[in-house]
């Protein structure tokens, strides 16, 4: 059942560019970079249980550190892209450092204010971001070959979220996403347990800024601008949303929160009204009666269906 | 910078920072009192506030209600909307899953609808701004100048304030609230209503934050952003230690003050990122805030 869902899926992500417009493969583009900051928000809240609410400001950095790389001094995207998750990642180990020491309710704050201060730092640094000008990002190149389209681009970005998936589900199954989740659980059993929680946190915050700062590189693949107003809080908002939407804790309610939550949004944008009431109904709509989220809500369903 | 210079500018920040600061304090007031006896940091206050002021804008300028009319629907608006979304919305959510990120997604939810439905008016596409209700001819206290409106303003927050403190030291509900905070099982084992509380403080709180709006928007130009106010308003909790009251309205005065000195000092520019790095060193270096108490570690 699960291997035919992921065939079919594959098979669809081949496809798609030979048949659709180009606005479409935009849209998948952007739908797997936002696939890859769920699986980041996946590991730091759903995993690991620590509330992070930065996730902006790490995929931000991603995209400056790859874009800036790429655009100024050439470096093929791989390496760009590794760059801005590595640099997202040392940030977000500076931070961590410092910030969970706090937990709950102010390990959020502090979060949410780090974010938001990074926001400031996008939008006034002239020199390095071109503060509220945007910067233009050169496209990305690999010994000579230039992905000038989104169609280019495609491949790469697929190619990208599948390695964290691969990446995603390797951390979940080894030693350490165990200790992810026993932290989760309950911290004093955790430390009985004699699992390193100050050091487990931190791996997970770390990671997480990982993944954003990957995903930050995915984003200059098939984008030339970025500004520093798509890099605030509602998008760190917008990712929690779709992972709690598609099952907080579970991977494969990252992907299909991140996907579907994604066309909902997507879907609504020429009506700016409407979006945001529709998010917030729909947010209010499943915290009510599917906290689990979609996925869960929806097996749960079709189990009930099977067995009366 | 000269001497004389800086006392006027020490001055004029200190007075400025009361008057502003003192609108965080009710908006940090209002979340403090939720996140007591709830234990959600209420996402949506800032659009709550935002849609009173819509709210009374509506009434006063297009409806030409007078303003004993329009006040006093404004307030109770809030309070029933804030009361049925507890009622409503919480209830049902805790019973689904009873986990805090839960509750926090569901605040944030109203938060998008509330912003949603302001912009579907139509009034949130420009700018707008509210009548002032009070003259703003300035006075001058020792060499800093005020309006009468910046009085107005402090002196109605501090009233404000004044009532929400009589009503949790010497009321029964106010000592129903407290008791729920500090262990709701054991409140209602004593025959508190624990659902009726939470609607009185979650409409309360609300009725708080739409008094901070008819403050301060004949200061700024309303827009359907203009709840972004708010973080200055959980800054000001934070400062204060996030569980504690005076603590929210020592944080309010703390941020307004901190902010006009960082305009007047440093650069205006700054001001925008000021309370988050006051955010992070609170954070930093007293995690549990000017007022809080020690950390608690939750048993297993």
């Amino acid at each position: 059942m699960r291997i035919i869902a992921l065939l079919g899926a594959l098979a669809l992500l081949v496809a798609l560019p030979f048949f659709t417009t180009g606005y479409v493969v935009y849209l998948a583009n952007l739908l797997l970079t936002f696939t890859v900051l769920c699986l980041g928000m996946h590991i730091v809240i759903g995993e690991a249980g620590q509330f992070s609410l930065a996730h902006a400001a790490f995929y931000g950095i991603g995209i400056y550190v790859a874009g800036i790389s790429g655009t100024h001094f050439g470096t093929p995207f791989p390496v760009s892209m590794l760059l801005g998750g590595v640099a997202a990642a040392l940030v977000g180990l500076v931070i961590g450092t410092v910030a969970l020491r706090m937990r709950d309710i102010y390990l959020a704050l502090a979060t949410f204010a780090f974010g938001e201060a990074m926001q400031w730092v996008f939008l006034n640094w002239n020199a390095v971001t071109g503060g509220p000008n945007g910067l233009r990002i050169a496209p990305a190149q690999l010994f000579g070959l230039e992905l000038v389209t989104d169609k280019h681009a495609y491949p790469f970005v697929v190619i990208s979220a599948f390695i964290m998936l691969g990446l995603t589900i390797l951390i979940s199954r080894a030693r350490i996403g165990r200790s992810f989740r026993a932290l989760r659980e309950s911290e004093v059993a955790a430390q009985a347990m004699g699992i390193p929680v100050q050091r487990a946190k931190l791996a997970a915050f770390g990671l997480s800024a990982f993944f954003a700062g990957v995903a930050g590189g995915m984003f200059t693949l098939f984008s030339t601008y970025i500004h520093p107003d798509s890099l605030g809080f509602s998008t760190t908002i917008l990712v929690l949303t779709m992972v709690v939407v598609g099952g907080l804790g579970s991977i494969g309610g990252a992907v299909g929160g991140a996907i579907v939550f994604g066309l909902i949004s997507e879907l609504l944008r020429q009506a700016p009204s409407w979006q945001e009431i529709a998010y917030g109904t729909i947010l209010v709509l499943f915290m009510m009666y599917a906290p689990k989220g979609l996925f869960a809500f929806l097996s749960d369903r079709m189990g009930r269906l099977r067995h009366g | 910078m000269d001497f004389d210079l800086f006392l006027l500018f020490l001055q004029q920040g200190i007075v400025s920072g009361l008057v502003v600061g003192s609108v965080y304090a009710l908006l940090a007031l209002s979340i403090v009192m939720i996140f007591k006896t709830s234990e959600v940091p209420n996402f949506a206050a800032g659009e709550v506030f935002m849609a009173a002021g819509y709210c009374a804008l509506f009434l006063l300028v297009f409806q030409h209600m007078p303003l004993w009319v329009a006040i006093p629907v404004t307030l109770v608006a809030s309070f029933i909307v804030a009361a049925l979304f507890r009622r409503g919305v919480l209830k049902q959510v805790a019973k689904a899953s009873g986990s805090p990120v839960n509750l926090v997604i569901a605040t944030l939810g109203l938060s998008y609808v509330l912003k949603g439905l302001v912009r579907r008016t139509g009034f949130g596409d420009t700018p707008r701004s509210f009548p002032a209700l009070i003259s703003t001819d300035s006075i001058m206290i020792g060499q800093a100048s005020i309006t009468k409106l910046d009085l107005s303003i402090f002196i109605t927050a501090i009233l404000v304030m004044a009532a929400v403190f009589w009503m949790f030291a010497y009321t029964k509900v106010g000592r129903a609230m407290r008791a729920v905070g500090m262990n709701p099982k054991a409140a209602q084992l004593m025959g508190v209503d624990l659902e009726r509380i939470h609607m009185l403080v979650w409409g309360l709180a609300a009725v708080i934050s739409a008094i901070a709006a008819l403050l301060i928007s004949p200061k700024i130009l309303m827009t359907a952003e203009m709840g972004s106010i708010v973080t200055m308003a959980f800054a000001a909790a934070i400062v204060g230690g996030f569980m504690s009251l005076p603590g929210a309205v020592v944080g309010g005065f703390v941020i307004g003050i901190t902010e006009n000195f960082v305009g007047l000092f440093i650069s205006s520019r700054a001001i925008v990122v000021a309370p988050f790095v006051a955010i992070m060193l609170v954070l930093i270096l007293r995690p549990q805030g000017l007022f809080g108490g020690k950390f608690a570690i939750k048993k297993v």
